[in-house]
């Protein structure tokens, strides 16, 4: 029996308060920033899907477990999301700080970097993750267990506290000089967006890839959300949209649908506007944020002995993917201005 | 840019050579694989252009350098004359740190001054820098 399942059967034994079986225990591609197990805890004659989510020894990005497990309780029964069990912040018999959701099986996850992966469901799938976004937005989180670790910031500051967090994640990480990003987050600071028109639960990593769907057009989850925060809403819309992941198709947004169309779907179910300026601010701190992780995950890469593949595609591929965005932003920006 | 390109080679090998336990197995194993073989092509890519880049974009930064001297001081001329000691990616690269950290600190100062004309023309060398390090991913078919 490996370790993990042995502690995984201790701790869900003293959990539940009757002896406890884990079988079928493998570990989910993908997850760079938390290991992702599915089992099978089989308890008095009952069996129960499970995922497990625990932390690695290293990284893509330095996330709060706590807060991502107070998310998925507070989004439950609004947004489809697996329902949260139980959270150990110091490990206990797993080692590292993990928490456990139900599982939601029959469902698909592609990766973001495969053509056309959503074929002849991708406008019924678009109508609902945009309009999922937009409840998202309208979510009213006072009182919300999300509230318990995560500080309302004030609508004209949401712009600067994202810019600074993610700012010093590549003072922090950086490795090699990286001017193109450096000229981003000075442009950035120098043009500030309208405030938030309201302050909403961001995921923080709403994109094509983090969802899973059936394969007959319909959402059965949103997932990953490491990176949920309060904030400006438009910030989730300007990564969705983000280039890197289009799935090679520039006419629709996250392979899914036209981008004017995934604006008016997130418009009705949000009862809030897209600020056209306030998107472009979003769209490039977003490219931003981006090269952020990728510069953590190539730090990561080496402090972790070169041995996680997806840290390496992360620090690499989409490091340069993003410089190449921003550059494009950067271009279109300069030739707009008759200022700096 | 990290991770090198050794770096990532080496990473494949040890990622390959090092038994996991048996719960990383099956689909995480196959979906590791399938990474690796996506890294072995971006190496390829960066075998044949890699170089060409760096020698590429140490050049153009040091013009870019260069040319800001008589405006903005004359440790941008001092900055252009850093060469590579060879032509091995280890010493491109830390030319090229020296350089982009002088381009950094010179497109400070272009827009401090409200420079419009150095500043567009630092923001296309950024397009021509990013664009000269593409890697192309496939379009891969969803499986």
């Amino acid at each position: 029996m490996s370790d993990l399942r042995a502690g995984l059967e201790t701790y869900l034994t003293q959990l539940w308060g009757a002896p406890t079986a884990v079988t079928n225990l493998s570990r989910i591609p993908g997850g760079a920033s938390r290991e992702t197990y599915r089992l099978d805890a089989d308890t008095g004659g009952v069996s129960r899907g499970m995922i497990l989510r625990r932390d690695p020894p290293g990284s893509l990005i330095e996330t709060d477990r706590r807060l991502e497990f107070l998310a998925y309780r507070t989004v439950h029964g609004h947004v489809p999301v697996p329902q949260a069990i139980a959270l150990e912040e110091d490990g206990g018999p797993l080692d590292r700080p993990f928490f456990l959701m139900e599982r939601i099986d029959g469902g698909t996850v592609p990766s973001p970097f495969v053509f056309d992966p959503y074929a002849e469901h991708a406008d019924a799938l678009g109508r609902q993750f945009f309009s999922t976004l937009g409840r998202l937005a309208a979510l009213n989180h006072e009182d919300t267990p999300i509230r318990q670790a995560a500080e309302a910031p004030a609508p004209d500051d949401c712009w600067r506290i994202a810019l600074d967090h993610w700012s010093g994640v590549i003072e922090a990480d950086e490795q090699h000089p990286q001017p193109i990003v450096r000229a981003a987050i000075r442009w950035l600071h120098r043009h500030p967006p309208p405030p938030a028109q309201r302050i909403s639960i961001v995921h923080g990593d709403y994109r094509s890839g983090n969802f899973m769907h059936d394969g007959a057009g319909q959402i059965l989850a949103i997932l990953d959300w490491e990176m949920a925060h309060l904030g400006d809403p438009i910030e989730d819309l300007g990564w969705a949209f983000d280039p890197l992941w289009n799935h090679f198709d520039e006419g629709k947004v996250a392979g899914l649908i036209p981008k004017a169309e995934a604006i008016a779907l997130w418009e009705a179910a949000s009862g809030l506007t897209v600020d056209p300026e306030a998107l472009a601010w979003w769209s490039l701190f977003n490219a931003v944020k981006g090269q952020a992780i990728w510069t953590s995950a190539a730090k990561e890469y080496r402090d972790g002995g070169f041995v996680d593949p997806i840290l390496a595609i992360s620090g690499w591929y989409t490091a340069r993917r993003h410089d190449l965005i921003l550059a494009e932003r950067l271009a279109a920006l300069a030739a707009l201005g008759e200022t700096i | 840019m990290t991770p090198a390109l050794p770096d990532i080679l080496r990473g494949n090998f040890m990622c390959l050579a090092i038994p996991g336990p048996p719960e990383q197995q099956g689909e995480f194993m196959t979906g590791r694989v399938g990474v690796i073989a996506l890294l072995s092509l971006l190496a390829a890519q960066e075998v044949e252009r890699g170089t060409t880049a760096r020698v590429w974009e140490n050049a153009a930064i040091a013009t870019v350098l260069a040319d800001a001297a008589d405006a903005y001081g004359v440790q941008y001329a001092e900055l252009a004359s850093i060469g590579p000691t060879d032509l091995s990616l280890e010493a491109l690269d830390r030319a090229n740190a020296a350089l982009r950290r002088g381009l950094i600190a010179l497109h400070e100062a272009v827009e401090t001054a409200g420079d419009l004309a150095r500043h567009r023309a630092i923001v296309g060398l950024y397009g021509e820098m990013a664009e000269k390090r593409r890697l192309d991913l496939p379009p891969l078919p969803a499986r």
